[in-house]
């Protein structure tokens, strides 16, 4: 099994007296698209945190290309090629939108797609003067997207990429993905279920940190369990 | 961007005229108080290169024109050691940058930013006027070192002497508008662009790959060593050094300087400084104590009414005009 990128085992963390995550397990292969959803407070953000490696697991295991990433500096992971977007937009807001994107690239060790083409991938071939922290919330979190790409990432994390998007932003945000999908691994943890409807792909549902369900979508979507969890009736 | 760049060197430009047609005006001596003065700005362009770029302010900046200083007068006045000056200068921006290496190694890499490092660098260079009082076997003690020869030296083929006025304020002049553009191509290339992206998401530049700490590091050693430039400068064209040289009333005026001037200009400290001083002499003529107490009012103004410094009181009122406009 050479081809597995990212690989979670009986992942466990607790916080005092909070078991925040519990015996998870998560394999991404090469080139992979997955999702992983679940209510607020499932620990969504946290499974995520320990798959970048920036908290440890108190039990379990995570290996990116079966090196243990915990607890590195931030600056070496990415080098490894484990590119992140953070929950909340995060650009250089005094940067224009290039200079947002050259200084992602200039941070890759080997970048490859030139700024033209990382402008277009994310729709903002017509903003790239404009200050980052001038753009509409949809824009930046393409735009965090955009410098995600520009390190030539092996795989891609996205924390609620389409939180605060308008319903055609997300479609569009799914779509950008899915033509992004085949050349690295993409992780989306996200809540709205449209754009995971949209993506298709293999999910994970967390409740209260435990795995609820995982399987391709449609199997989820019909699941009762999960639908359950989803209106609060559990 | 570029209207912006071609603007900066527009100002270059004609501040360098200005300095080149000075001497046809001015006589020896106030030709000295204009070198005196560029150096100070010279010293407040190392201080807005790092402030002005990180956004971090180092509260304790005249401790390397202090250290810088001091070095320069033990090199210079020990007849054992040969080509003094150059060698003196070599181990003033030398001796400043180590020492800040060392301090900034600790700060960036433990995660110290904000007020925090204001706070720890201010306390820097109260040990470092102490040290220059207390350890007067070395120093001189308060009264500090006198007797500092004028730099001399020969390269390649030229012999440089500047015990005369026009010499000195020619190679002081070239030294400082050398030095800013220098700066201002590192600061608007690659490596300023990091910088700022450092300043408004430090987690965030980290998460792209670029070692941050180590560029902050990296920027406040090469600021030291300007700032210790600056102080070797500085003692010899003035013939002694004391301990007031890396003393907290240095440090706070250069960080007026570098407000006043407009931070991140690199090109306004150095004006700054020019103009504050001649505002100095002035006013101290009348009553020497005054000037403290004037100093103080004008840095806390600044602070809570103009962040930005006196320039950007221009930007504002455009700004102001514009959203009229688009009420009307």
């Amino acid at each position: 099994m050479s081809d597995i990128l990212l690989q979670a085992e009986n992942v466990g963390i607790r916080f005092g007296g909070l078991q925040a995550l519990e015996a998870l397990n998560l394999t991404v292969r090469d080139k992979e698209l997955c999702c992983i959803i679940g209510p607020n407070g499932a620990g969504k953000s946290t499974f995520l945190n320990v798959l970048t490696g920036t908290l440890r697991p108190t039990s379990g295991s995570v290996r990116f290309l079966g090196h243990d990433s915990a607890g590195l500096p931030l600056h070496r992971i990415a080098r490894l090629g484990i590119a992140r977007k953070f929950q909340i937009p995060s650009v250089f807001p005094n940067l224009s939108v290039e200079d947002n994107l050259k200084v992602a690239r200039w941070g890759a060790p080997s970048p490859v797609r030139p700024v033209g083409e990382l402008l277009e991938l994310v729709a903002l071939g017509n903003r790239a003067a404009t200050l980052a922290g001038e753009l509409a919330h949809g824009q930046k979190q393409w735009l965090e997207i955009g410098m995600a790409l520009a390190i030539e990432p092996r795989l891609l994390l996205l924390d609620e990429p389409t939180a605060g998007m308008t319903p055609q932003e997300t479609l569009a945000t799914a779509q950008m993905l899915l033509r992004l999908k085949g050349e690295f691994s993409i992780v989306a943890v996200e809540h709205d279920i449209r754009f995971v409807r949209a993506l298709n792909c293999e999910t994970l549902v967390l409740h209260q940190g435990r795995r609820l369900r995982s399987g391709p979508f449609h199997d989820i979507e019909s699941d009762e369990m999960v639908r359950d969890v989803y209106l609060g009736r559990r | 961007m570029i209207a912006r760049d071609r603007n900066w060197l527009l100002i270059f430009a004609t501040c360098v005229a200005l300095a080149i047609i000075y001497p046809f005006f001015a006589g020896g001596y106030q030709l000295t108080v204009i070198r005196d003065a560029l150096i100070f700005g010279l010293f407040a362009a190392s201080l807005d290169f790092f402030w002005g770029r990180t956004g971090i302010l180092c509260f304790g900046h005249a401790a390397f024109f202090g250290i810088g200083g001091y070095i320069m007068a033990l090199v210079t006045l020990n007849d054992a050691i040969p080509f003094g000056s150059l060698l003196g200068i070599m181990g003033a921006v030398a001796g400043a940058a180590f020492v800040a290496a060392i301090i900034g190694y600790f700060l960036f890499f433990g995660g110290i930013r904000g007020s925090y490092f204001t706070i720890v660098t201010l306390a820097m260079g109260v040990i470092c006027q102490q040290a220059a009082v207390s350890w007067s076997s070395v120093t001189g003690g308060d009264s500090g070192l006198i007797g500092i020869p004028p730099i001399e030296f020969d390269l390649g083929g030229l012999h440089v002497d500047l015990s005369q006025d026009l010499p000195s304020y020619i190679f002081v002049s070239a030294i400082v508008a050398m030095t800013v553009l220098a700066l201002w191509l590192i600061s608007r290339g690659r490596w300023g662009t990091v910088l700022t992206a450092i300043q408004d998401n430090e987690i965030r530049a980290a998460a792209l790959g670029h070692n941050a700490p180590l560029r902050l590091l990296v920027t406040f050693v090469l600021s030291a060593a300007i700032a210790g430039l600056a102080g070797a400068l500085y003692v010899c064209m003035a013939g002694l050094v004391a301990p007031d040289l890396s003393g907290l009333l240095l440090s706070t005026e250069v960080i007026v300087w570098v407000a006043v001037g407009g931070r991140g200009t690199l090109l306004g400290p150095v004006l700054g400084a020019i103009f504050i001083q001649r505002a100095q002499q002035t006013i101290s003529s009348f009553n020497p104590s005054l000037w403290p107490l004037l100093l103080g009012c004008v840095f806390v103004i600044i602070v809570f009414v103009l962040p930005d410094g006196i320039l950007s009181i221009y930007a504002r009122l455009k700004g102001l005009f514009k959203g009229r406009r688009r009420a009307q």
